[in-house]
């Protein structure tokens, strides 16, 4: 049984965590509402239009090639740091990286994915 | 030649299905599958010549390893027990197709020649095999022509009968496989290395709760096959819905099959569970008798009725085996040959009669003597051999099967003795039905007499039934051997047992038994 | 000096990645070709995908070799990983000959079907070489998000969306279970190693602890998910029959080989020493599979269903053997494996001839009568059945004969048995496919033209199921050494099912 009481505290834990931010957001965070905050956000521009407006699903579609590549390209950073280290089997390595990006890009790019209308 | 006799006589069959089913065409067939079985039959038969009846072994014996990692070879070889079932089974395939091909299949000749022929080799093997593995390989291969047999060619309730036949035989089947496997892991820790032969199994010891649940398996596999009562539902359902030619091939080649498994595997190999369980089959094989009887006598269809009988006689053939006495044993053995010969003539008349007025019921029935008198005499030969009267052949194995009983047990004799004239009633009465009387319809006074070629069909069957009731000893001779071999093992000590449960062959490393 | 080195390299590190190099390759290739072709040629996207899957299943013997870590252990190579990458590449280019003139006919996209197959199938490679908790998570995945867009690639057909999006709820439900228990696993032991862990576990204090216990029951879960056992199953039969057929196949064969093959590396060869612990629940998963996916496949009149619930009754046989353990369990699941791929793509490849296209259904009522329209159809997928059945001498029959001498000689007596009465119910199902083509009347249909990669799978998919049981000495020496390779133990440890000692 002893040992399984670890766990028991972490589970607790992380219900004390949950439990207390969100009651302590709660009862310390002023709630003083107004129509200005309670508009939507739109770069400081007075919102036009309702904020249920339907938009094209292209914009996940974009959204989400911007994330796979964003995070992909991300690994290149660690790589350019210890870019001697690595040598020439690194270089190697990280242009067949960047080739199957390349790939993708390029079949992303003739299906019309970036396409703009 | 000799040297692969037996492999020729199981794997002609197999090419000849490939080939009719490869190159033949709708005339070709079957002259093609009938030529292809008459091969094994001329083998079967220069193996009765060559066989040493003095010989209580394996004879002709081939062995070449197969899968060696398993411990398992080919090997096959024929002794007494299974020296006249070859040629039998040879010779009722080949009258099958003869008989099925002047009219009983009239669809798909090319599928059936296929599937007969396929269970041609299942039978052959399953009859031939001194390997477990080869011997439930070639079980298992019987399993589906015949069930493609029941199902494609049957009558109303075929598919039916198909899912129940294959069902229990499955039940049975695969049990066996797992005590089969059990005992060869068991086998191990003695022979030190694997093997499914037969002949090293023999000399395993097992403990008696070991040999109880495997002999249990076993059994379950070839009693339902056999079949001995209470596991007989199948049967009535699968004769009686199967094409004549089906009902043939399952009463006639392959009920054996499992009566032969008895003799030759759950038997010997476990000995002393056998003759613990002799009196309760004894006594299931009395039953079966008995209720076959009844049940025959109060059937209304021809074919069930036989289908009843047959329930009967294998009651008998159950009864012989399990007194495990020289002459009961001996009598089994030659009643599997001869009531293989009655039934599938019974049968054959039986479709011969169904050829002609398209219906099996007795009461739709009467008076087929007059315009019929060749197929009321040999109905009645087929009959009369199948009720044991003395001259026929049926005569020789019943009356040795009950003299070696009474030596058993007297009751079971006994009572034996009253499914015997249950037999003659039914019979007998059935024929006064179907023969004698008015004519049932107008129309069938213009009924044909049997045709040439149904007259070769049947003839060498009542030849034989003449001569294997006239003059057995030719036959006897030659299984006594083999039956006396049977029985030193049946009635031998036990082998030195050892007490263990369970199948842990590395405990056993140091304990490998010398033979 | 330049190309000495990378040479070098390359022969170091590529040797055991080549064959899922090869089949990454293809699917980039799949997607430069496929996309800018202004009409798709769907059959030469088809022979493109089948030549880089034929040319890994012959690059799977570079990995044929000792047992030894690549990739700093990410991956292990060995003739297990090597067995695998030839069995997972074989089944996807049987697969796509399945799909070379289904595709076109169901109007499906050929590009991005292709290339899905092909990143599946390397996703099932790293599974089935995983060296470490992450490469399993990473195979997975790989394989399973492919699958999960293939299960919905008929976009027209609701059957079809809706089988991709309840393979995916649960898959993805189930990828949790398998990433905490990954967790859990690596917290305990300190290392995602799979040779690490296994070493950590030898002190029988941590091996108790609560922490990989929890660990193992969560990858147990979802491996089970993956496998398809019971009660992790609910998936299985909308997604399979939903899918389109040849989909379908590589469902049952593939994914389901790869996540065994991953599934027993991890448990048999590197946690026996939790063989207490997990030996128990693999048993109650073992029966339960068994029985439940037989007895609901007896219901079935839809056949891609029928072959679904029999998937995860054969995962059931499969599980027995694991739960055996040891050197020639391994070795029969492998050599099943082999057995039950072959006769379900061959079941599958008959299904996708039957389809008809305005009706892509497949009903026992659709198969009636096709033995007297298509005898050789109707005469393969019956040997098919029978194998499946495990009826002697097919590879079904032997590969039972093993898995269940395996379970025997580990003593497990009983759930042998309930497997044996198992497969008594089996029959039943597998009969009435047959009865359905040999003896009900059908209405005459007219099928369409058969390409010839369709009747080459078939061709293939029959030899097999026939030579691999007829003559199974050399595939049974194949899964041992296979075995026996990945478990780092003498050849003759696993050969000895039967063997002497």
């Amino acid at each position: 049984m002893a040992t399984w009481f670890p766990i028991a505290v972490i589970i607790g834990f992380a219900a004390f965590v949950v439990g207390a931010m969100v009651s302590a957001n709660r009862i310390l965070g002023p709630r003083r509402p107004s129509p200005v905050k309670g508009q939507a956000f739109e770069c400081g521009n007075p919102p036009s239009g309702s904020a249920w407006a339907r938009f094209s699903v292209r914009f996940y579609l974009i959204a989400i090639l911007f994330l796979v590549f964003d995070v992909e390209v991300v690994l290149l950073y660690p790589w350019a740091v210890a870019i001697r280290r690595f040598g020439t089997v690194g270089l190697v390595d990280a242009g067949i990286f960047v080739a199957v990006l390349m790939v993708a890009l390029i079949y992303a790019v003739r299906r019309g994915a970036l396409d703009p209308d | 030649m000799t040297a692969n006799l037996l492999t020729l006589i199981i794997f002609v069959p197999l090419v000849g299905a490939l080939a009719v089913a490869l190159f033949a065409d709708e005339r070709t067939v079957w002259p093609a599958a009938f030529i292809f079985s008459l091969l094994p039959l001329a083998l079967s038969i220069y193996l009765l010549v060559a066989f040493n009846p003095h010989d209580n072994g394996y004879q002709f014996v081939e062995r070449r390893p197969w899968i060696a990692d398993f411990g398992v070879s080919y090997h096959v070889g024929v002794d007494g027990i299974s020296l006249f079932l070859v040629p039998l089974a040879a010779l009722l395939v080949s009258l099958t197709l003869l008989y099925a091909s002047g009219g009983d299949i009239d669809r798909r000749p090319r599928e059936f020649c296929f599937f007969v022929l396929m269970l041609e080799t299942g039978l052959l093997g399953v009859l031939l095999a001194v390997d477990l593995f080869l011997f439930y390989v070639f079980w298992e291969l019987t399993l589906i022509p015949i069930y493609f047999i029941i199902g494609i060619w049957g009558s109303q309730r075929r598919v039916y009968a198909a899912f129940k036949f294959i069902l229990y035989t499955m039940l049975g089947s695969l049990l066996m496989l797992v005590a089969l496997i059990y005992l060869v892991l068991h086998a191990r820790g003695y022979l030190g290395a694997a093997t499914f032969d037969l002949t090293d199994l023999y000399r395993v010891p097992l403990s008696h709760a070991q040999a109880r649940w495997l002999f249990a398996a076993l059994a379950l596999g070839f009693a339902v096959k056999v079949p001995v009562w209470p596991l007989h539902s199948w049967l009535p359902d699968a004769y009686s819905e199967a094409p004549t030619a089906g009902s043939m091939l399952l009463g006639g080649a392959m009920f054996q099959m499992g009566v032969y498994g008895f003799l030759r595997f759950a038997i010997p190999l476990f000995p002393e569970v056998a003759r613990e369980a002799a009196p309760l089959f004894m006594a299931l094989g009395v039953v079966g008798i008995i209720y076959g009887a009844l049940l025959a006598l109060a059937q209304s269809d021809l074919k069930r009725l036989v289908a009843y009988a047959s329930v009967s006689h294998v009651g008998f053939v159950v009864l012989g085996v399990f007194a495990l006495d020289r002459f009961s044993v001996e009598g089994a053995v030659y009643q599997l040959i001869t009531h293989g010969l009655s039934t599938t003539a019974l049968f054959m008349a039986i479709g011969m009669i169904y050829l002609r007025r398209r219906t099996r019921a007795i009461g739709e029935l009467g008076g087929l003597w007059r315009p019929a008198p060749m197929l009321g005499a040999i109905l009645m030969v087929a009959m009369l051999s199948a009720v044991g009267l003395p001259g026929l052949d049926g005569f020789v194995g019943e009356f040795l099967v009950l003299l070696g009983a009474y030596f058993a047990s007297w009751q079971a004799a006994a009572l034996a003795v009253s499914g015997l004239i249950l037999g003659v009633l039914y019979m007998l009465w059935a024929y006064e039905r179907v023969m004698f009387g008015p004519l049932a319809k107008s129309a069938d006074r213009g009924i044909a007499d049997l045709a040439p070629r149904e007259v070769a069909v049947i003839f060498p069957l009542i030849a034989l039934m003449f001569f294997l009731g006239l003059y057995p000893r030719p036959l006897l001779r030659r299984i006594e051997p083999s039956v006396v071999a049977f029985l030193a093992r049946a009635q031998a000590a036990p082998a030195p047992a050892l007490s263990f449960d369970r199948a842990k062959p590395q405990e056993f490393a140091g304990l490998r038994v010398v033979p | 000096m330049i190309s000495g080195t990378i040479g070098a390299a390359l022969d170091a590190s590529w040797r055991p990645v080549l064959a899922p190099a090869v089949v990454a390759i293809t699917a980039m290739a799949v997607m430069l070709v496929g996309s800018r072709l202004g009409e798709e040629d769907s059959e030469g996207l088809g022979w493109l995908t089948f030549s880089g899957l034929a040319l890994a299943a012959l690059c799977a013997f570079a990995a044929v070799g000792r047992h030894a870590p690549a990739f700093a252990g990410a991956l292990i190579v060995d003739d297990y990983t090597a067995f695998f990458y030839c069995l997972i590449a074989v089944c996807a280019a049987m697969v796509v000959l399945l799909s070379l003139d289904y595709v076109p006919a169901l109007e499906l996209p050929s590009t991005e079907y292709y290339a899905l197959l092909l990143s599946a199938t390397v996703g099932m490679m790293l599974l089935a070489a995983a060296g470490d908790l992450i490469i399993i998570f990473l195979g997975l995945e790989t394989m399973s998000i492919s699958v999960y867009v293939m299960a919905a690639i008929a976009r027209r057909d609701p059957r079809s969306s809706e089988a991709g999006l309840k393979y995916f709820l649960l898959g993805a439900f189930s990828t949790g279970f398998l990433l905490y228990g990954i967790a859990l696993l690596y917290g305990a032991t300190g290392s995602i190693k799979l040779e690490a862990i296994s070493r950590a576990l030898q002190s029988s204090a941590l091996a108790a602890s609560p922490l990989v216990l929890l660990g193992l029951a969560m990858m147990l879960i979802g491996f089970g998910f993956k496998v398809a056992a019971v009660p992790f199953h609910a998936w299985t039969p909308d997604a399979y029959e939903g899918a389109p057929t040849p989909v379908t196949a590589l469902m049952a064969v593939g994914v389901k080989s790869a996540a065994f093959a991953g599934f027993l590396r991890l448990l048999l060869v590197y946690l026996p020493a939790l063989h207490a612990q997990w030996g128990g629940a693999l048993w109650v998963l073992a029966a339960l599979t068994m029985s439940v996916g037989n007895l609901v496949a007896l219901a079935q009149n839809n056949v891609k269903r029928m072959l679904a619930y029999s998937a995860i009754a054969h995962a059931g046989y499969i599980l027995v053997g694991m739960t055996a353990a040891g050197g020639a369990a391994g070795a029969a699941v492998l050599y099943y494996l082999l057995g039950y791929a072959f006769a379900n793509l061959g079941a599958f490849a008959v299904l996708v001839a039957v389809e008809r296209v305005e009706q892509p259904g497949t009903t026992l009522a659709d198969l009636g009568g096709l033995a007297k329209g298509q005898p050789m159809l109707a005469a393969a997928m019956a040997l098919f059945m029978l194998s499946l059945m495990g009826l002697p001498p097919l590879a079904g029959f032997v590969g039972k004969f093993y898995v269940f001498s395996a379970a025997l000689q580990a003593g497990y007596v009983w759930l042998v048995v309930l497997a044996a009465l198992n497969s008594v119910i089996s029959t039943y199902y597998y009969a009435r496919v047959i009865v359905a083509m040999y003896v009900n009347e059908g209405a005459e249909r007219k099928l369409r033209a058969r390409r010839p990669g369709l009747s080459v799978a078939l061709a293939v998919a029959i030899a097999a199921t026939i030579i691999i049981g007829v003559d199974p000495r050399p595939y049974v020496e194949m899964a041992a050494g296979a075995y026996a390779s990945a478990a780092g133990i003498a050849r003759s440890g696993v050969r000895a099912a039967f063997l002497a000692h």
